[in-house]
């Protein structure tokens, strides 16, 4: 039986792992000069990161849907 | 092939936003100065900080202290130590003309690799009387001439910003692809309400959760950007808590559609919610942060985009950046209504 998937648990479980992927880069800007350090060059370098890991994140749910389709389609 | 071609573009826009947006250098900056605080009538050393600057193979030097709108005092002695340490001596006169005791100049420096660059209230001048009436002062009112032009490609150079001002062709570009893939879902659903084809409800959710997407992407790198700027990750500025009430009237779209299990109701009442979620939008973020002040440039009243805040180099990346991350927006939205229409296929065939 096919049923819509409800998105807010999907998008719940992005804002989620957003949140988590934040505290990661908190927690490596414990030495309080490393994100400063050259121009401050590697806060552009976590916001690429936090755009790729976003990109990553379509892919994943992409694939999960299509994984589902797919076990369907055998069935 | 050919029909991907917009496929193609994107990848090509996003490759030269890119290689351009972070390889070109930053134009030459003062990063620090000491001692901040100088009294009149002595000779001072200044030990200056540049940020890609050439001060030990620069060839024509030179330096000055500019208080109010037109004084100026150069500097007697300019020694580079290297590229981006150098020290300025000064002879301070004894008075600076004005009714006040205390005046904060700006560091003016100049030379031939580097062209000119001002560090506005670079240090704070104290003078212990006012300087008599009539007294002539040493310093300049001539205007500053001979000064250099920097060449070759550069990004400006802004305090606090620095190398940040990159971010530019990637938080900025997330919004406005945002409001475009919000703008095309909200023209689908305005044609599901009309003509009731259901292909065009789903690409009205398709390029839904990809703006979503984009919009918290947009809140999440805007936090990163903030912390070391502005120095907290959330500074309940205006904008910031617009854009996050905007992204809760969308998610509500979502809960919404979820909570109803007829699809043809799922399909109408999105429709309708996504017409008022998008009325919503534009006074939360392009009317009410400009009421008020607000962190963001181009708020409280003043234009966005302006010469300050983006110059003819940016735009250069910029504008490409915007149509390269919507032209991959819609690649992503595409995909997702794509798959919808294989599950409906599949759906009508169980």
């Amino acid at each position: 039986m096919l049923v819509i998937q409800p998105m807010k648990k999907k998008l719940l479980s992005l804002v989620i792992f957003q949140l988590a992927i934040l505290q990661l880069i908190t927690a490596q800007s414990a030495q309080p000069d490393f994100m400063r350090s050259t121009g401050k060059i590697y806060v552009v370098v976590a916001v690429i990161v936090a755009m790729f890991i976003g990109i990553i994140g379509f892919l994943v749910y992409m694939d999960k849907k299509l994984t589902k389709l797919e076990n369907q389609i055998k069935d | 092939m050919l029909k991907h071609w917009w496929k193609i573009l994107a990848v090509l826009i996003l490759l030269y936003t890119f290689t351009v947006g972070l390889l070109v250098p930053l134009g030459p900056g003062i990063t620090a100065i000491a001692p901040q605080s100088l009294t009149t009538g002595k000779v001072v050393q200044l030990k200056i900080e540049g940020y890609n600057s050439h001060y030990a193979s620069a060839t024509e030097k030179s330096a000055w202290l500019k208080v109010g709108k037109n004084l100026t005092l150069p500097a007697t002695k300019i020694e580079a130590a290297s590229e981006q340490d150098m020290l300025l001596t000064f002879e301070i006169p004894a008075h600076f003309p004005g009714e006040k005791k205390v005046a904060s100049a700006s560091l003016i420096l100049d030379n031939d690799i580097d062209g000119s660059s001002v560090k506005p209230s670079a240090v704070v001048l104290t003078q212990e009387t006012l300087a008599p009436e009539g007294a002539a002062l040493a310093w300049s009112t001539a205007t500053l001439t001979g000064l250099h032009d920097k060449s070759g490609m550069n990004f400006p150079f802004r305090n606090i910003l620095a190398e940040t001002i990159r971010n530019t062709y990637f938080h900025v570009p997330l919004w406005f692809g945002m409001m475009i893939l919000f703008l095309v879902s909200v023209i689908y659903s305005i044609r599901y309400l009309l003509y009731l084809q259901p292909k065009d409800d789903w690409k009205a959710v398709a390029f839904t959760r990809v703006g979503v997407l984009y919009g918290m992407l947009g809140l999440l790198t805007g936090a990163l950007w903030a912390k070391w700027t502005w120095g907290a990750y959330w500074s309940w500025d205006i904008k910031q808590n617009m854009s996050a009430i905007a992204m809760l009237i969308y998610l509500a779209y979502f809960v919404l559609r979820g909570s109803l299990d007829d699809m043809e109701k799922q399909a109408k009442i999105g429709a309708v919610f996504n017409i008022f979620a998008f009325a919503a939008l534009i006074p939360l973020l392009f009317v009410i942060p400009r009421l008020t002040s607000s962190l963001h440039p181009g708020n409280g009243g003043n234009p966005g985009l302006g010469s300050e805040d983006l110059d003819n180099t940016m735009r250069m990346v910029f504008y490409p950046a915007i149509i390269g991350w919507t032209l991959l927006g819609v690649w992503m939205s595409n995909l997702l209504h794509r798959m919808d229409r294989i599950k409906e296929y599949l759906f009508d065939r169980m």
